[in-house]
């Protein structure tokens, strides 16, 4: 093996998304149908279009995560008498309930995460874009990080979804979902497809184009 | 194809090379960014089919089987994994519903199903024609089962309501922990480098 660095793409090689089948591309007239030989998935070098989707999947997502947080996400009617929730003032309440921990957890789940994500999968495209020179391994290391935590977000919804359900004594208790809940739900599902459609081998490329 | 196929590209950097032959008992990791490459051959090759057959088991006490209960001056409340989807519904939020329903219901029972099909098959060494959708189709429903999450949301839910009234810990919790325990180990001893040569060999 040379020591010198190549990619499989220089050397006109492949990487079926589906099957990891490493296979030779056909010439370029017949790319755009290429097949992988082992599992018939269309075959790309890179990710189609990733940057563009990527980047329009953030850039929704963050425009949904104003009404996600403005708006009502839960109503506990206590009584007779409703108290609405957004995301944060839940949080403040769970805090000076001494609910320290559960409102840590679910600062991170629900503010935290969905932010970080947005903001880290704009970095990793300035850099693509714009040929920042910050540590290729660090960025793909983000990349990771942002892969591994788009789920937790969902825990949120998951929770409404359970106290609804256990909370729904008559005249004494209820819960009562908001509007907020869809347009998070759209944020999470969003920066999920985000996360999937960015290819991280295009930070790399960067290395090889100089 | 032989001197190919011991060819690999990273999938995070697609740096290419040679892959350490298929018995080395470690994993692979890209020398360049540290993604794994290879997994070593599994010490268990039916630990996948066995976990997904006990998923299905406590699929059904663990959908069914109330999760928690809530009593306050005498009223008592409790839930089901589907009765909080069919709730989301009824109060308008049906995409809400729907996502839910994919994430704690459909995507973990298709996960478990198809793994047991691939698991099956290789198992009896039949390939039937469906059996690359299956894989696909597996880690589309794996990347979308979220239990683990839920499992979570159940905990965050009980101490969250600790201090408004009685809350108890039912039986269905303890079938979605085992389910969810399940779910990782089936998914983590699937090699499905292992099942697509299967695949390539039975055609």
């Amino acid at each position: 093996m040379t020591m010198q660095p190549t990619t499989a793409k220089q050397q006109g090689l492949a990487r079926c998304k589906q099957c990891a089948l490493l296979s030779a591309m056909p010439s370029r007239q017949q790319q755009s149908q290429a097949l992988c030989p082992r599992c018939h998935s269309p075959l790309h070098f890179r990710r189609h279009h990733s940057l563009q989707r990527s980047l329009a999947l953030c850039i929704a997502a963050a425009l949904l995560l104003i009404p996600a947080n403005v708006l009502t996400i839960m109503t506990v009617v206590n009584l007779g008498q409703g108290a609405p929730d957004t995301i944060m003032s839940g949080i403040v309440r769970l805090w000076q309930a001494d609910l320290r921990a559960i409102a840590a957890v679910v600062f991170i789940a629900s503010i935290l995460v969905p932010i970080i994500k947005i903001v880290a999968l704009l970095l990793l495209m300035m850099v693509v874009q714009f040929r920042l020179p910050l540590s290729k391994s660090q960025c793909t290391a983000l990349y990771r990080f942002v892969h591994l935590i788009g789920r937790w977000s969902m825990l949120d919804l998951f929770m409404i979804s359970i106290l609804i359900t256990v909370v729904s004594l008559g005249n004494i208790a209820t819960v009562d979902t908001g509007p907020a809940a869809t347009a998070f739900a759209a944020v999470v599902v969003l920066t999920i497809l985000a996360a999937n459609s960015f290819d991280p081998r295009l930070i790399w490329d960067l290395e090889h184009h100089d | 194809m032989t001197s190919a196929a011991r060819l690999s590209a990273c999938p995070d950097c697609d740096l290419l090379q040679r892959l350490p032959p298929p018995q080395a008992a470690q994993r692979a990791h890209c020398p360049r960014c540290a993604a794994v490459l290879a997994e070593p051959p599994p010490r268990f090759p039916q630990l996948s089919l066995a976990a997904a057959l006990c998923g299905l088991m406590l699929f059904i006490p663990a959908t069914c089987l109330p999760i928690l209960r809530f009593t306050l001056a005498g009223q008592t409340g409790s839930n089901t994994l589907a009765e909080g989807i069919l709730r989301l519904w009824q109060q308008g939020f049906e995409l809400l519903a729907l996502l839910v329903l994919l994430c704690s219901l459909l995507a973990p029972l298709l996960h478990l199903l198809l793994n047991t099909f691939i698991g099956l098959c290789q198992a009896l060494q039949r390939c039937p024609s469906s059996f690359a959708h299956c894989i696909k189709l597996s880690h589309f429903m794996q990347d979308w089962s979220m239990l683990e999450v839920y499992a979570i949301g159940i905990l965050v839910a009980y101490v969250k309501m600790m201090d408004d009234g009685d809350i108890e810990i039912l039986s269905g919790s303890y079938c979605l922990a085992g389910l969810m325990v399940s779910l990782i180990l089936c998914a983590q001893s699937f090699n499905s480098e292992r099942a697509w040569q299967f695949w390539e060999q039975q055609r």
